[in-house]
């Protein structure tokens, strides 16, 4: 197991420094310059050389990358050309605040997903199992801004119990300021997740319901919420962990319009803010934290396999 | 007879579901006494696996009841499901066919065992672990103190099928159902799950519902036998009465279909035709069509037969049909120069561990095999699960690349054979694959599946077109029309002609036949293996017959190789393998496969192997079976013996101490 991981973490290396060269040749690939942002519409052809030469965009292409990976080996991803803090910095106050509402809104799914997919399992094609189906439905159907915005009403205008921008606070340090700031944005990613965790669970379940070793539970003489809580919960689990998994990994790059509209502070908004100014260090740099968050996540979920299903050994 | 632990009446079940009801089960009714073994046999389709399930109330919401089932007291169509569960695991236990899928992947078997006791609140979970390992023991797993925490992966199929068996034991219940408890198991491993089971029936005195299409396994182990077909019991009886003297048509069919290892005959009897769909039942007795009797009685085509121990209009005249099987005629010797020549073939998979990725082992799925095929001959090639006679029958083919040796086909090495050539060869050799339901594309049609070689070769046209391919329908017994059907829309024996009819599009000289038969009925395996023998008549072909049934292999070969964890141990003509086996392996393997004869029964003919065939990554010392053997000796477990002549037997053998050639 541990050799598996190593190995994996080896395969991280040259995935990210692909990436990084990739995502270098398409930002130059797109027209546009952060010069113009920088210094304004009434900056002299000299301003703006000068500017050019000390922000070594007059090299070539190539030799700028070099710059930037050697810079980037030693632990240093520049600095961002907009605010002149180093990129590491900026990235690292907005990861907390990711990973924190991905979690909440993950967790936020489960807790809406699993029991309505056991429910519908329970009783396939039953009034319950459509019923459930048609809310999946209506949470996969509802668009998340709208649904965010709509909680704002409700909650933070009409009911003034929550506030309607969201700020960050660290749950282990400010647990009420925090909870009250996540509710919203988690209430709304996590409601329209749950739909996909609940259909999907809901499949594995009945897929699962076949098997062979449910008829020997039954057999048995199990009730028959132990059949399904036990035996095939624990092999539905399997396939319904990537989904998570890979969910969980999406929360933290691509939760840009919620993150708009209860203005919070996550590496989704600092990532869009940074292409709309061109600021190449920035960009570069969300993308490969996004990146590797993504790839960790997935090692974890692969990993989390071989506790669920004792069969998956790893060599 | 005492009061039955199982009285079922007039049982009738009928699925209701989108389309029309369909009746699996047409008004059974049988008893079960304690300390009794009720065998019910049939075929796929029969209703046995149904019955089992209508007996202890598990049939889905679609299923619909009717008659009478009384087990250990309950009414089991009128109980509620709370009654029917607390019955479950008390008053009936039941082992079913897969040992690979019935138990749950990701639970330790130990806890598997017990949970169904611990649910009826008769076994305090901090007992469990010790209750499960003396339930192990009981079924002779070894070391069942450690085995208890394992997973069902972790355990071999035989030691799984003993821990279903225990889990079934485990909260002591009158009645025991297995549904083809050993379907599943090799013939060695058969053998010792068979004994194990009847063991623990004796020592319980449970009564037993025994459900299998193996009439062998009926007569190893059943006291009484009913014979399904069509969702009626047709005959039942005193097990040694139905195997001396069938009275039902269909009774007596399938014995008679059934190849043997105690009977040399020229050619199998079959029953014609196709087990009935269940949703277009003929009014009268649903065998007429199938029926030597019944063709030209009206009566049989009027009124279904009443059952009294046997539902037929004219119970006396099925013993009758039973014919004397004429002996099959002496092989021809063996002349000029063999069409295959296979020598030390040797194929190796290679296992990967570790951060690099270093070769840390090596499986030895085929460690040299050296064999030959004449043309116009069968030689067959038999083992249990793993020897690796299916590897090499694929790297024979070319479909697994050989690490070494060498094979000559019709004197030519395919070797290094380059790729073109080797296209050219392929004609002249072709495969037919186990399982008919995954090896025809489901989209395409029957006719093209059976041309695709033609055009893969640009030899459709050459060769006559559609006609010619009509031609090849002719030949397996296929009607023309089937042609233009889809795979789905034929049944398993059809299914096999289809991929026998599509090897010999490309009139190829040898046929390598992976277990052709494996997966059909008894009935239906008869019609395949003579269409076989037909063929190898008319085409003069050369067979490879893989295969794991012994009783088949004896059936349809001249010659025999039986093969053990990549090695050839011996091989002989049939008659000498079969009378005079010098290996003890092969004298193990005879011994284990259970005759259709319930006089036969114990008459300590049997050798019952120790333990498991061993993995081929970690292949035992010496001689490969040594561990299992019952004469080996000190020099086994280091030297591997030379596969070499017999001094006076036409048999090649590889072991240091052989049988005495006398039987």
């Amino acid at each position: 197991m541990i050799a598996y991981i190593l190995r994996r973490l080896a395969q991280f290396i040259p995935v990210l420094l692909l990436a990084s060269l990739g995502i270098w040749a398409m930002i130059y690939a797109v027209p546009g310059s952060p010069i113009g942002a920088l210094v304004g519409e009434n900056a002299t052809p000299e301003q703006i050389a000068a500017i050019t030469i000390r922000l070594g965009l007059d090299q070539p292409i190539l030799v700028q990358y070099w710059r930037w990976l050697l810079a980037a080996l030693h632990g240093d991803l520049g600095h961002s050309i907009q605010s002149r803090e180093p990129v590491l910095d900026l990235i690292a106050t907005r990861i907390p605040a990711t990973l924190q509402l991905g979690l909440a809104a993950t967790l936020v799914g489960l807790l809406v997903g699993i029991p309505v997919a056991v429910a519908s399992a329970l009783k396939p094609n039953s009034l319950l199992d459509r019923a459930l189906s048609g809310w999946s439905a209506l949470a996969l159907g509802v668009p998340t801004f709208w649904l965010g915005i709509l909680l704002i009403l409700l909650f933070a205008v009409h009911l003034h119990w929550l506030p309607s921008a969201s700020a960050y606070f660290p749950l282990i340090s400010d647990p009420i300021p925090a909870l009250t700031n996540l509710a919203l944005p988690a209430l709304t990613l996590g409601l329209y997740i749950s739909g996909i965790f609940s259909r999907f669970l809901r499949a594995a379940l009945l897929g699962e319901l076949h098997a062979d070793y449910v008829r020997t539970a039954r057999s048995k003489g199990l009730r028959e919420r132990d059949v399904i809580g036990r035996h095939v919960m624990r092999n539905a689990m399997l396939p319904f962990v990537t989904i998570v998994g890979l969910s969980l990994a999406n929360f933290i790059g691509g939760t840009v319009i919620t993150e708009a509209v209860f203005t919070y502070p996550g590496l989704g908004r600092l990532l869009i803010q940074a292409i709309g100014v061109r600021d190449y260090p920035l960009i570069q740099g969300c993308i490969l934290f996004i990146l590797a968050i993504y790839i960790t996540i997935n090692l974890l979920v692969d990993v989390l396999y071989a506790y669920i299903d004792p069969r998956i050994d790893y060599h | 007879m005492a009061v039955p632990v199982v009285s079922v009446r007039g049982l009738e079940v009928t699925f209701v579901g989108a389309g029309r009801p369909l009746t699996a089960v047409r008004g059974i009714s049988f008893d079960v006494a304690a300390g009794e073994v009720l065998g019910i046999v049939g075929e796929s389709g029969s209703g046995k696996s149904v019955t089992s399930l209508a007996l202890t109330g598990l049939l889905g919401p679609n299923a619909r009841v009717r008659g009478q089932i009384s087990l250990a007291g309950i009414d089991v169509i009128a109980a509620d499901a709370e009654t029917l569960r607390l019955m479950r695991g008390r008053d009936v236990g039941m082992v079913f066919q897969d040992p690979a899928t019935t138990l749950n992947p990701v639970f330790p078997v130990g806890r598997q065992i017990t949970e169904g006791q611990i649910a009826h609140g008769t076994l305090r979970p901090e007992r469990a672990p010790a209750r499960a390992a003396a339930l192990l023991r009981e079924v002779d797993v070894p070391d069942p103190a450690a085995r208890i925490s394992q997973f069902p992966h972790q355990f071999s199929g035989g030691m799984r099928q003993r821990a279903v068996i225990a889990m079934a034991m485990a909260g002591h219940p009158r009645l025991i159902i297995a549904d083809e408890p050993t379907t599943a198991l090799d013939v060695t491993v058969q053998a010792q799950v068979l004994a194990v089971l009847a063991r623990r029936q004796r020592e319980t005195k449970a009564a037993v519902i025994l459900i299998t299409h193996d009439l062998g396994v009926i007569a190893e182990v059943a006291d009484r036998v009913a014979v399904m077909y069509a969702g009626r019991i047709v005959e039942t009886g005193p097990v040694a009465e139905i195997f001396r003297a069938p009275r039902h048509p269909y009774t007596a069919a399938l014995l008679r279909s059934l190849p043997r290892i105690d009977a040399d005959e020229a050619r199998l009897s079959t029953i014609p035709g196709q087990p009935p769909h269940l949703g277009r039942l003929a009014g009268g007795c649903s065998f007429r069509p199938r029926c030597p009797l019944g063709q030209a009685r009206d009566i049989c085509a009027s009124d279904p037969p009443e059952h009294d121990g046997v539902a037929c209009h004219f119970p006396g005249e099925a013993l009758a049909t039973l014919p004397r099987p004429a002996p099959s005629k002496k092989p021809e010797a063996q002349t000029g120069s063999p069409l295959l020549e296979v020598a030390d073939l040797r194929v190796e998979f290679p296992i990967r561990t570790g951060l690099l990725r270093r070769q840390s082992g090596t499986v030895r799925a085929v460690s040299g095999v050296s064999l030959s095929v004449w043309p116009g001959e069968t030689l067959g090639l038999v083992g249990e699960s793993g020897c690796g006679k299916t590897t090499t029958g694929r790297a024979i083919m070319g479909l697994i690349r050989p690490t070494s040796g060498s094979i000559r086909f019709a004197g030519q090495e395919i070797g290094g054979l380059p790729r073109g050539a080797m296209r050219r060869l392929r004609r002249d050799m072709q495969y037919v694959f186990q399982d008919p339901y995954s090896s025809l594309n489901p989209i395409r049609t029957a006719g093209e599946i059976v041309a695709e070689p033609l055009r893969i070769h640009g030899l459709h046209a050459e060769m006559g077109g559609d006609a010619y391919v009509a031609g090849l329908f002719d030949r397996v017994g296929l009607p023309r029309a089937t042609m233009s059907r889809f795979p789905r829309e034929f049944s398993g024996g059809q299914r096999q002609r289809i991929g026998i009819a599509r090897a010999l599009a490309l009139q190829p000289k040898l046929l390598i036949l992976d277990e052709p038969v494996a997966a059909l009925d008894v009935s239906i395996q008869a019609q395949i293996v003579n269409l076989l023998k037909d063929l190898q008549r008319e085409l003069g072909l050369a067979y490879i017959f893989i295969a794991h049934d012994l009783a088949v292999v004896h059936h349809i070969a001249d010659r025999v190789a039986v093969m053990y964890l990549g090695r050839i141990v011996e091989e002989s003509d049939k008659a000498t393998l079969y009378a005079r086996p010098l290996h003890p392996y092969t004298r193990s393997l005879l011994s284990a496969v259970p005759l259709p004869d319930p006089a036969a029964r114990g008459g300590g003919r049997r050798i019952i192997l120790e333990g498991d065939i061993p993995s081929p990554a970690r292949p035992p010392s010496g001689c490969a079976f040594h561990p299992r053997c019952f004469r080996a000796s000190p020099l086994c477990a280091t030297d591997v013996p030379a596969f070499a002549a017999h001094a006076t037997l036409p048999s090649l053998v590889a072991c240091h101490h052989p049988m005495e050639a006398a039987p």
